[in-house]
C-alpha cells in the first residue's frame, strides 16, 4: 500500500512537494485527477494513479492539457472535487478553455495545478504561469514549503467551492521535486462520491442551471459576478493562514516573497545574521493580493525586497498597491528584479538572495569563498570532459536523425526540419546532426512545415520535414496535419513513434494499449489515422538506416501534398528495451581505421553514441559494454566493418 | 584548425558548380555519397590531406604534371593530347554481334581483357531505368549488358574505389574525360602513400562533348514520356544535331538546342573531349556509324590493342585524314571554350587552392589561339 494513503493521522512522512500535493488532495476527498505529462509536474498524476483503486478515484493522462482541464471540469460540474495538473507550458494549452471556465464558474471544488520550471531545467522555456491567474481572473495560491504544499490543497478546494470558481496552485521545480517532512491529516471516507449534473435551473443560476460561458451582449451578467468572486477571494486571503510574517515589528528591510523563495530568503537572512533587521512576508495568496495585509507590512518598513521566480509578478502587483496607498504608508525604496538586485532570468537560490541583501546592507558576503570557487573550476576544467547534450545509447532518435540528415544532404536542395518538444529537441544540436532548424511548441513543427510548404508559390523550393513524437501527435500535431492535407501543403511529417510519452517517463497516450492504471485501453492506430486523414503514409524501423533513408528520399522527391513517415522503435529506456540487448556489439581493432582518411572516427566523432568510446592510446574505437544498449546501428555505419554485432543470446 | 580536404572539396568544387559527380571521392570514406547524379558531403572530416581532394578532376589539377608523369612530355595544349596512333576500329569476330553504340570497340576491349585475364574486373556504367549506375563486372559476357551510352554524368569511379577496397588490383575502367583525368591523378599516388599500387591495368576513355545533369534530364523526359518506355538514348554524329530517345514503340527526337540547357555548369570548364589521360580513347566516327575512332596513347594501351587485334577481338582500319582533321577541329573548339571559361572564372592558374586547372602559360595561350598555331 502506498504511504500516501497512510491512515495514521498526524504521522510524518518524507514527501516530495508533488506527493504532498497529492496527499493534500486525498485528505480533501478528491474524486477526479487529470493531466498531461510534463516535468516537473508528472509525479502528481502518477501518484494519484497508484492509489486510484484504494481511494475510488478516476485518474487519466489526457490527450493534452486543454482536454485534461475539460475532463476535470466535468467532474466539478457534477459536484465532485477535481484537479487538473500540468507544467507551465501546459497552462498555455489549457488557457483557451480555462478562460471560458472562469467565466462559467465551477461547482465541486476544482484546482488547476501548474508546476513551473524556473531556469527551464527540463523545459524549452521558463514561462511564468502566474500571469494566467490575472488574465483568467482566478485566485492563485503558492505554497511555501512541503507541509504547506499538502495543507494548502484542502484549503484551496474549500475556497473553490466557496467562490464557485477554479483555483490555481503554482509550484516550482525545487518544491515539486525536493522532499521534506510532512505531517499527515485524516483521510475522509472515499466511497460516498456520487456524480450528477444538474441543469434544470435558470440559465445563470450557479448551482442548478446550465453551465455556460456565454456573455452575449451583457458582460455584467457574468463578468460582473466573476469579479465579485475575486473580491470575495481577496477578502478571504486577508486571513489566510498560509500568509506568514517572521521578523521584527519594524524591520529595516521587508522581504516580500512566495513559494520556495521564502526558504531561500530565510537561509540568506540567517547566514548574514540579519534576523533582527529584516522581516520576511511570505505570501501564499499571490492573486488577488490581500491589500490590507500587504499595506500593514509595507507601512512597517521603508525598504522592500521582492524575492520570487520567474517574472516580477508579485513585485509589480505590490508596487501598485504601494502607489495607491502612498498617503497612508509613505514612500518606499524597492529592490528586486526591476532594480537589478536579483536576476530576471533563471532560478534563484540562497546565494543570489544573499548577494542582494549584502548589496542593500553594504556588507561583505562571500557565500562561496572565491579561492575555493577557483579551485573547483580548475579541477572541473581538468577532469570533467566538456560534453554536449546527447541522446541515450541506443536511442532511436539518433538513428532517425542520422537518416533524415543524410537524406536531406543527398537531396541537395537545402531541405530542413521543423521540430517541437520532446527528447528530439536535440535535433537542433550535434547530437541530432543539427537537422532541426525551427523549434517551438508541441505540434508547432508540423504547423510551421504546413506553412513552409505553401511558400512554393513564392519560389521556395527547399523540401520541408517536420518531426513530432507519438504523444505529441495526439496532443497537438493532428490539427496541423489536417491543415496541411486540406491545404495541399507539400511536406513530410516524420512521426518519431517511440511507444509512449518517453521524455517524461513512459506515460501512456491515446496510441498506447494501456491507460494510466495499466489496464487495457483501445490504442488509436496512427498509421490508419493519418491514412484516413488523406496523407500518404510510410513506416520504417529507424534502426534500418538504408530503408529509412530510401523512404525519406522518395517522400522528398515524389508526390504532392502532406506525407507521413512513421519511424517506429521503442525508446531505449523503455521497460521492453532497457532489460534486453538485441545485439552484442564489439570492435575488431585490426579493422578499425581510426583517424585515417577513409573514416576519421565517424562513429565517435560524428555518430556520437555514448556507447562508443575512443581509445586514445590504441587509436581505435571501443564499445562501452556497460552502457551499450545493443541496438547494433553503429555496425551499419562503420565503413570498415570493424564494428561487429551478433544476436545476443 | 585548417579546413579539411572534404571541406575544401565542398567549398571549392561542389559549391562552385564544378562538380560533375564522377565518383572519384566516393567509396573512399563514409562522408561523400552520390545520389541521383549529385555528390553530397554528409559530414566534414578532419583529414587535411585526403584522397577525395587529391583525386578530384576539378580541384587544382596540374595537367603539366600529369602529362610528364604519364607521357614523359610537357602538356602543350594540342587538341587531342598525347597519342601514339589513331585508328578506325570495331569489335572483331570473336565478339558476338550486340546492339552496340557505334562499333563496339569499348565492349570488345573490356571483353577481351577480362577473357584473357589482363584485368581482374571491369568498371563500367550500367543503368537502373535511366539512372546511370556504376558497376564492377567480372564475367566477360556481362560486359555487353552495360554497353550503350548514358549521356548523363555518372559516379563510375565509386565502383572502382569500392573494387580496390575489395582487393581488386588490375582493373579495366571505362571512363569519361573527367574520370580519366581523376584516374591519372590517382595513379600518381599524390599523397605518397607507402602501401599504394596502381589498381588499373587499362583505362579506356570515351569521347565526350558534354554530359547532362541527371536530375534535370529525368525531369525533362518524365514530362514528355513514361520513363519506363525508354530503351536507348543516342546522340548521332553531326550533322544530325538531335538527341534520339528510342521507346519500346517508336522514337522521339529532341533538337540539341532544347537539351543543352540541361548540361551542368561543370562541363563548361572542361577542356578535354577525347579523354587525353586514358590509355586508349574511343569515340564515334563521322560518316560511319558502325565504326569507332580509336586513339592509342600509352604503351600498355598499345600493347593491349595489339593483342586484341591479333586474337580477333578487334578490327582496325586506317584513319582517313579528313576525319582526323575534323576530330582535331572539334576537340580544339571544346578545349578553347573550356580554358576560356576557366580563365574568366579565375580557375586557370588562379588563386592557390581554388583553381580548377594548372598548366604552363604558353600552353594555355596556345589553346586560346593567342600563341603559335599547331
Amino acid at each position: 500500500m502506498s504511504y500516501l494513503i497512510d491512515e495514521g493521522n498526524d504521522t510524518q512522512h518524507l514527501l516530495m512537494g508533488n506527493e504532498a500535493i497529492v496527499r493534500g488532495a486525498l485528505e480533501a476527498g478528491i474524486n477526479v485527477a487529470t493531466g498531461y505529462p510534463g516535468t516537473p509536474s508528472s509525479e502528481i498524476i502518477e501518484r494519484f494513479s497508484g492509489v486510484a483503486k484504494e481511494r475510488n478515484l478516476y485518474v487519466e493522462w489526457s490527450t493534452n492539457e486543454k482536454v485534461a482541464a475539460e475532463v476535470a471540469a466535468a467532474a466539478s460540474f457534477a459536484g465532485l472535487r477535481s484537479m487538473c495538473v500540468m507544467k507551465q507550458n501546459g497552462v498555455n494549452v489549457a488557457s483557451d478553455f480555462l478562460l471560458h471556465l472562469a467565466s462559467s464558474g465551477t461547482r465541486g471544488g476544482m484546482l488547476l495545478v501548474s508546476c513551473d520550471d524556473p531556469g527551464a531545467l527540463s523545459s524549452v522555456n521558463e514561462g511564468e504561469s502566474r500571469l494566467f491567474a490575472r488574465l483568467l481572473e482566478i485566485p492563485l495560491l503558492e505554497p511555501g514549503d512541503f507541509q504547506e504544499a499538502k495543507d494548502i490543497v484542502p484549503w484551496a478546494f474549500d475556497l473553490s467551492e466557496e467562490i464557485r470558481n477554479i483555483v490555481m496552485i503554482r509550484s516550482v521545480t525545487r518544491l515539486s521535486h525536493a522532499s521534506g517532512n510532512v505531517r499527515f491529516g485524516p483521510l475522509p471516507d472515499s466511497t460516498e462520491a456520487r456524480a450528477k449534473f444538474t441543469y434544470s435551473g435558470p440559465l445563470l443560476d450557479p448551482a442548478t442551471g446550465p453551465v455556460i460561458s456565454m456573455i452575449l451582449a451583457a458582460p455584467e451578467l457574468q463578468h460582473g459576478p466573476q469579479q465579485e468572486k475575486m473580491r470575495r477571494a481577496a477578502e478571504i486571503f486577508e486571513t489566510c493562514p498560509f500568509n506568514t510574517y517572521t521578523g521584527p515589528p519594524s524591520p529595516e528591510l521587508l522581504i516580500v516573497c512566495s513559494s520556495i523563495c521564502s526558504l531561500y530568503s530565510r537561509e540568506a537572512v540567517e547566514i548574514l545574521g540579519l534576523e533582527k533587521r529584516v522581516g520576511i512576508l511570505k505570501l501564499a495568496t499571490t492573486w488577488p493580493l490581500p491589500r490590507k495585509l500587504v499595506n500593514r507590512h509595507l507601512a512597517s518598513a521603508g525598504r522592500v525586497l521582492f524575492v520570487e521566480e520567474v517574472a516580477p509578478t508579485l513585485e509589480d502587483h505590490v508596487k501598485v498597491i504601494a502607489a495607491e496607498s502612498v498617503a497612508e504608508i509613505g514612500e518606499k525604496i524597492f529592490y528586486g528584479k526591476q532594480s537589478g538586485h536579483l536576476p530576471s532570468v533563471g532560478e534563484l537560490n540562497p546565494d543570489l538572495v544573499l548577494a542582494a541583501l549584502s548589496r542593500i546592507f553594504n556588507t561583505e558576503a562571500d557565500p562561496v569563498p572565491s579561492a575555493f570557487a577557483r579551485d573547483v573550476q580548475a579541477l572541473a576544467d581538468r577532469y570533467a570532459p566538456s560534453r554536449g547534450m546527447t541522446f541515450c545509447p541506443g536511442c532511436p532518435h539518433r538513428a532517425s536523425y542520422w537518416s533524415i540528415h543524410n537524406a536531406l544532404k543527398l537531396d541537395g536542395r537545402n531541405g530542413f526540419v521543423c521540430g517541437d518538444i520532446g527528447c528530439y529537441v536535440m535535433g537542433t544540436m550535434p547530437a541530432g546532426f543539427s537537422t532541426v532548424k525551427t523549434l517551438h511548441a508541441m505540434g508547432s513543427g508540423s504547423g510551421i512545415a504546413s506553412g513552409f510548404g505553401k511558400l512554393k508559390h513564392f519560389g521556395m523550393n527547399q523540401p520541408v520535414l517536420s518531426v513530432c513524437g507519438d504523444s505529441t501527435f495526439f496532443h497537438a500535431a493532428m490539427p496541423a496535419l489536417a491543415n496541411a492535407i486540406h491545404q495541399q501543403s507539400p511536406f513530410t511529417l516524420v512521426l518519431l513513434d517511440n511507444r509512449g510519452t518517453a521524455m517524461t517517463g513512459f506515460q501512456p497516450h491515446p496510441g498506447s494499449p494501456t491507460n494510466v492504471l495499466g489496464d487495457t485501453a483501445p490504442a488509436l492506430d496512427m498509421e490508419k489515422l493519418c491514412r484516413a486523414m488523406g496523407a500518404k503514409v510510410e513506416t520504417s524501423d529507424p534502426f534500418d538506416l538504408v530503408e529509412t533513408q530510401k523512404k525519406l528520399n522518395h517522400l522528398l522527391e515524389y508526390g504532392e501534398g502532406a506525407k507521413v513517415l512513421i519511424l517506429r522503435q521503442a525508446c531505449s529506456l523503455s521497460p521492453e528495451r532497457r532489460a534486453h540487448k538485441t545485439y552484442e556489439v564489439r570492435v575488431d581493432e585490426s579493422l578499425c581505421r581510426g583517424e585515417d582518411c577513409g573514416c576519421n572516427r565517424l562513429c565517435t566523432r560524428v555518430f556520437g553514441c555514448p556507447g562508443l568510446i575512443w581509445d586514445r592510446e590504441k587509436k581505435v574505437s571501443r564499445i562501452d559494454e556497460i552502457i551499450c544498449n545493443g541496438c547494433g546501428v553503429c555496425a551499419d555505419i562503420c565503413p570498415a566493418g570493424a564494428i561487429q554485432r551478433r544476436e545476443a543470446s | 584548425m585548417k579546413p579539411s580536404s572534404s571541406e575544401k572539396l565542398e567549398r571549392n568544387v561542389i559549391q562552385e558548380g564544378l562538380c560533375i559527380g564522377c565518383g572519384a571521392c566516393i567509396g573512399l570514406c563514409p562522408y561523400f555519397q552520390s545520389y541521383r547524379g549529385k555528390t553530397a558531403l554528409l559530414f566534414p572530416c578532419n583529414v587535411e590531406a585526403g584522397r577525395c581532394l587529391a583525386h578530384c578532376p576539378k580541384a587544382e589539377v596540374d595537367v603539366e604534371g600529369l602529362s610528364q608523369f604519364h607521357f614523359a612530355k610537357p602538356y602543350d595544349g594540342s587538341p587531342l593530347g598525347a597519342w601514339r596512333s589513331i585508328h578506325v576500329s570495331r569489335a572483331g569476330d570473336r565478339v558476338k554481334k550486340q546492339p552496340f553504340q557505334s562499333g563496339g570497340t569499348v565492349s570488345a576491349m573490356m571483353y577481351f581483357a577480362l577473357r584473357t585475364r589482363r584485368i581482374d574486373g571491369a568498371i563500367l556504367t550500367g543503368r537502373d531505368g535511366i539512372l546511370p549506375e556504376p558497376r564492377l563486372v567480372t564475367r566477360p559476357a556481362a560486359v555487353f549488358r552495360q554497353s550503350l551510352s548514358k549521356y548523363t554524368a555518372a559516379p563510375t569511379l565509386e565502383a572502382m574505389n569500392r573494387a580496390v577496397t575489395a582487393g581488386y588490383g588490375a582493373l579495366g575502367v571505362v571512363a569519361t574525360p573527367c574520370q580519366a583525368m581523376s584516374l591519372a591523378r590517382m595513379r600518381m599516388n599524390p599523397l605518397a602513400k607507402p602501401s599504394f599500387h596502381d589498381p588499373t591495368a587499362l583505362v579506356v576513355g570515351l569521347f565526350c562533348t558534354w554530359a547532362l545533369d541527371f536530375r534535370q534530364f529525368e525531369s525533362f523526359l518524365s514530362q514528355r514520356m513514361p520513363l519506363r518506355e525508354i530503351v536507348k538514348i543516342d546522340i548521332p554524329p553531326p550533322p544530325a544535331s538531335v538527341l534520339e530517345v528510342y521507346l519500346k514503340e517508336g522514337k522521339i527526337d529532341f533538337p540539341l538546342d532544347e537539351i543543352r540547357p540541361l548540361v551542368p555548369e561543370s562541363c563548361g570548364y572542361c577542356p578535354d573531349m577525347t579523354s587525353e589521360f586514358a590509355d586508349i580513347s574511343v569515340g564515334v566516327l563521322e560518316g560511319r556509324p558502325e565504326m569507332n575512332t580509336l586513339i592509342i596513347r600509352t604503351e600498355r594501351g598499345e600493347e593491349m590493342v595489339r593483342e586484341a587485334r591479333q586474337k580477333e577481338y578487334l578490327v582496325l582500319e586506317e584513319m582517313p585524314a579528313e576525319n582526323l582533321a575534323h576530330l582535331e577541329w572539334a576537340a580544339a573548339n571544346k578545349k578553347k571554350r573550356g580554358i576560356r571559361r576557366c580563365r574568366e572564372a579565375g580557375k586557370l592558374n588562379g588563386a592557390e587552392g581554388t583553381s580548377c586547372l594548372r598548366m604552363r602559360e604558353d600552353a594555355a595561350e596556345r589553346i586560346l589561339g593567342n600563341g603559335k598555331e599547331f
